[in-house]
């Protein structure tokens, strides 16, 4: 991989590499869901208590960017899936631009789905500056 | 003479194996007066004849027919001989050994490699029943032109050695064998079809390509192998199922 340091990184390869760290991102999320799910074995209050320590602005916000990563995967997966079914082979950098628009609007629905649902960043945050975390 | 167009340039070139440094890749910089509408490969013989003849790399046409002069320039595999100096737009030209590649000599790799991965792929006419009596095996223009852009290759390697999957795996067929492969399945006289495949369904083979289109960017013929790798998977999942 030494030689990537020196090569152009052209717009297929950024594609790439962001589609690969997304995937590695979803793996890490992918633990994390598995260790927080598990607290179920030691019942309500268990599952209770580590939700309340996932209920904090950081934590909505990671949330937030883990549907980013995972829409990023979606949408350059579908990419790359018409790509090997010979559709826009041609066009593959209008194709990105495509996904990365969707990507981002599907995103940002989302995000304000999120936000202003019951609990949202935005009511969080005026919580630190009404009285600190807590 | 000095003409407003003239240009000095600065020429950056990774060099291996030379200057007593055995085994050691390191940095040397040439300047050149460039004019407009020369290659980077006149440049390069402009050092090798008047300032530096231990300077070593390949070359034979000149003319972008051969695939000698294929190298790093600027941090992209390009033909020498077909990329004009004035159109990089930099006043500093790195140039540098193919990617991916033995080193041999400066900008000189080992391309044994190349022939290697072309053989794998029997990239030949593979023919079970015998021709028409007396006759070429004939092909209608319809037929001919589905090898529009898969013949052209001049197997200089530029694809290869701009591929992520190559540099990790060695062994990877890589871009111009699966055009080559591609070249020979959609040809309408080939039967020979499980021969071509044989080598593509591998795991150095097709479903290493992760669709980077780094082969599409420095094919010096603009040629498309993604698109024959596409081809070459639906095919290959196609005889899977069917």
């Amino acid at each position: 991989m030494r030689a990537l340091q020196r090569y152009r990184i052209h717009l297929g390869t950024a594609a790439w590499i962001l589609h690969r760290l997304a995937g590695l991102a979803l793996i890490l999320y992918l633990l994390v869901h598995i260790w927080v799910i598990h607290h179920l074995i030691g019942g309500q209050q268990s599952f209770d208590k580590i939700m309340e320590f996932f209920n904090n602005p950081l934590a909505k916000a990671l949330e937030i960017g883990l549907v980013g990563v995972i829409l990023y995967h979606l949408w350059n997966g579908l990419r790359v899936t018409l790509i090997d079914m010979g559709v826009m082979v041609e066009r593959q950098k209008a194709l990105f631009a495509a996904a990365v628009v969707v990507w981002l609007v599907t995103w940002g629905v989302v995000a304000y789905a999120m936000l202003t649902k019951v609990g949202g960043l935005l009511s969080a945050l005026a919580k630190i500056g009404g009285g600190g975390l807590s | 003479m000095a003409n407003h167009e003239n240009k000095t340039l600065t020429f950056r070139i990774r060099r291996y194996g030379t200057g007593g440094k055995a085994h050691e890749h390191y940095w040397q910089e040439y300047k050149v007066e460039a004019m407009k509408g020369q290659s980077v490969l006149d440049c390069l013989n402009e050092i090798r004849f008047k300032q530096d003849g231990s300077l070593t790399f390949r070359r034979s046409c000149r003319s972008g027919i051969c695939g000698s002069c294929a190298m790093t320039i600027n941090g992209v595999s390009r033909l020498a001989c077909e990329t004009q100096v004035m159109t990089l737009g930099t006043e500093t030209v790195t140039v540098e050994p193919l990617k991916g590649f033995r080193p041999i000599k400066d900008l000189a790799v080992d391309i044994d490699p190349i022939p290697e991965k072309l053989l794998a792929v029997k990239p030949y006419l593979i023919t079970k029943t015998p021709p028409p009596s007396d006759q070429e095996r004939l092909q209608s223009q319809a037929e001919r032109s589905r090898l529009d852009g898969l013949y052209e290759c001049i197997l200089c390697g530029c694809c290869t050695a701009s591929c992520p999957s190559f540099w990790a795996d060695e062994k990877y067929l890589g871009p111009f064998a699966f055009l080559k492969a591609y070249r020979f399945i959609a040809d309408s006289r080939d039967e020979g079809e499980r021969e071509h495949f044989e080598a593509l369904d591998d795991k150095h083979g097709l479903w290493r390509c992760h669709t980077i289109f780094n082969c599409v960017e420095a094919c010096p013929k603009s040629l498309n192998p993604t698109k024959a790798i596409a081809a070459l998977k639906r095919e290959l999942v196609k005889n899977r199922i069917g």
